[in-house]
């Protein structure tokens, strides 16, 4: 049975200063992972400095590597909020399929490892997964040209 | 200041019904992949009723996503594992790739590497597990057939010893300016199957001009024995698709303008793979970068209007590719590696590629020993002499290198969509930055094979028949590309 955990409000404290922009985030709406994993996205582009606001709160603060407009800014707290978010709910899946992967990677790197059986072999060609087959080689000679009757002309 | 609460709302998400996958976006939609490198582009709402666990039967991307192996539901994880298993089978280094450096600078001479070195050499690299050893030969000045008695001696030895004793799959390729080229040593490599690399810039002009500030022949000495050399395959009988000179070229500011003059130039002599790379500001001194560097956007706009413009001869009836291209292509359209060390995850310098310095050093790949060329010897593993495989492989610096260089272990390529698709040098962000793993957003090669990977996919998706016909053809395992197992090669 599928249970969704639900939609969930994120709420945060937003200022904007005169080069930078800061946010307080609730920690028991996003974990520390996932202000550290939204964060370190904006490192070509700013300065930025995390700390605790108040026990159970973070503070981030993103200061523009080159200077911005209010207008910039703006924006730079908007791509933050929108990343916050999407990592948020990237580790909620990754945590939710840590055990499975960890089952299945272990299992492949063994089988990876490992020198190739006839059995592999057979199967790698089976998994393998061309898009398409442009050059139609598993196209019946037949079909794709006609039988040699057709070639012929006669019927 | 201004301080307000803002209130965001967070995606609905039924993790238990989903198996692992990323996710980002690509123009106008959604790319979902997994540790397979299985892929499909969702539209946002498709993705949010993915997450929230409303793809269930009778939804019109269930079949499709159940299929590859995002849904929790109906998982076939045998399946999934041989994926990943193969899409992981680098790991077990079949093949090792030794660098050897025949000819380099010291104190401002060129020195060759003695005969007894070069045997420790060749003793070396056939002792290691791998079924397939190449050798690829070069020089500091692009010709190590200024060498070329030395060159012979190295191929003959490991012919016979592999002969007598290890049974190996040997290859042998030789970056060479052709500055030492003649009738009589060209007739003895391709007798001897040394694969040819060499040096094309561009046409004339730009090649010639190159020269000022890059040793190495001009344009109509290089074309010349390229057309040469082809002439001699086809009198030889050799399959044109397997045997053919292969070039690597340099970009400058000059090569950004002429991405189309480029690729005719290339088909003009049959040359069929375009190997394009920008240029290291850490590697050109201050003054010639003035003259020919320039911004990584820069030179991806011009990696992007010359790659449809290979698309556009190809669409053509020409057979030419572009190499990145080609290898992310493998792992986006099959389940198979193009076997590049140096864009694997975990990198493969010292397991999959070994470098030779003349005075017999050892490093991990070709790329670290330049880094101790330009004075840092951070990357020296120890003497040809007193090494053994094992060794390397447990050496520090190769642990260190293949743990910054591990994808799923890496800040912001762990949560990447183009991890399966992507592999990032240690070497060349220590190169550029200073330390091997580097801040991810601010790595060169990072934005690079983002920007190729989103670019590829953009073309897929507004793919007609012929051109995905051209773009798998380029995914199909091209045995130029094995030929030379680096990406990394500086044009000689």
């Amino acid at each position: 049975m599928t249970v969704s955990t639900g939609q969930r409000d994120i709420q945060l404290g937003v200022a904007l200063g005169p080069d930078h922009i800061a946010f307080e985030i609730d920690e028991r709406t996003v974990s520390p992972d996932a202000v550290y994993g939204a964060a370190y996205l904006f490192l070509d582009r700013c300065f930025v400095y995390l700390s605790r606001a108040e026990s159970g709160a973070l503070r981030a603060r993103l200061t523009a590597r080159t200077a911005a407009t209010p207008q910039q800014l703006e924006v730079l707290a908007s791509e933050f909020t929108e990343a916050l978010v999407a990592h948020a709910t990237r580790l909620k899946l990754a945590e939710a399929t840590m055990r499975l992967r960890e089952y299945y990677v272990a299992a492949a790197l063994r089988a990876a490892a490992a020198p190739p059986s006839v059995d592999d072999l057979l199967a790698e060609l089976e998994s393998e997964d061309l898009l398409e087959d442009p050059l139609e080689i598993m196209v019946p000679w037949e079909q794709k040209h006609g039988t040699k009757q057709d070639e012929s002309g006669s019927k | 200041m201004t301080v307000r609460t803002q209130t965001v709302a967070s995606p609905d998400l039924a993790a238990d019904g989903l198996a692992f996958f990323r996710w980002g976006r690509i123009g106008d939609t959604l790319l979902v992949t997994n540790d397979a490198g299985d892929w499909l582009r969702l539209s946002e709402a498709e993705l949010a009723d993915l997450l929230a666990g409303r793809v269930v039967a009778g939804h019109a991307r269930f079949d499709d996503l159940q299929r590859k192996g995002f849904l929790r539901e109906g998982l076939d994880l045998d399946a999934l594992i041989a994926r990943v298993a193969q899409r992981n089978r680098h790991l077990r280094r079949d093949a090792v790739l030794h660098v050897v450096s025949l000819r380099a600078r010291r104190d401002g001479d060129m020195v060759e590497m003695n005969p007894a070195t070069i045997e420790q050499v060749i003793h070396f690299a056939l002792e290691g597990l791998p079924q397939t050893v190449a050798f690829e030969f070069e020089a500091d000045d692009g010709e190590p057939l200024r060498a070329f008695e030395l060159l012979r001696h190295a191929i003959e030895l490991a012919r016979v010893r592999n002969q007598r004793a290890a049974g190996k799959t040997l290859r042998f390729s030789v970056l060479t300016n052709f500055a030492a080229l003649d009738e009589t040593r060209a007739d003895w490599l391709l007798a001897n199957d040394v694969q040819i690399v060499t040096s094309l810039d561009g046409p004339a002009a730009l090649h010639d001009a190159h020269r000022a500030w890059k040793p190495g022949s001009r344009h109509a000495d290089v074309v010349g024995w390229i057309d040469a050399l082809h002439r001699r395959y086809a009198e030889r009988g050799r399959d044109p698709s397997q045997w053919r000179v292969d070039a690597r070229l340099t970009v400058s500011r000059q090569t950004l303008s002429q991405g189309r003059a480029l690729v005719d130039e290339y088909l003009a002599h049959g040359l069929r793979t375009l190997h394009l790379r920008p240029l290291d500001g850490v590697r050109v001194d201050p003054r010639t970068w003035a003259a020919i560097g320039y911004e990584l956007d820069d030179y991806l706009a011009f990696y992007r209007q010359t790659l449809d413009y290979l698309i556009e001869r190809n669409r053509g009836g020409a057979d030419i590719r572009e190499r990145k291209a080609a290898v992310m292509l493998t792992r986006m359209l099959t389940s198979a590696d193009a076997g590049v060390a140096d864009m694997q995850s975990p990198h493969g310098a010292g397991t999959a590629e070994i470098a030779y310095d003349v005075d017999g050093r050892v490093f991990p790949s070709g790329e670290a020993r330049l880094v101790d060329a330009a004075g840092d010897p951070f990357f020296v593993l120890g003497h040809v002499s007193e090494l053994t495989p094992e060794a390397i492989a447990r050496h520090p610096t190769v642990r260190a290198i293949a743990a910054a260089s591990l994808l799923d272990a890496q800040p912001m390529c762990a949560e990447c969509w183009n991890k399966p698709f992507c592999g990032i040098s240690p070497v060349r962000t220590f190169a550029t930055h200073g330390e091997l793993a580097g801040q991810r957003p601010d790595g060169a090669e990072h934005r690079e094979h983002l920007a190729i990977a989103t670019h590829l996919f953009e073309l897929l998706a507004g793919a007609d028949a012929e051109l995905n016909a051209i773009l798998s053809r380029w995914a199909v395992a091209d045995p130029r590309l094995a030929a030379s197992l680096r990406t990394a090669a500086v044009a000689p």
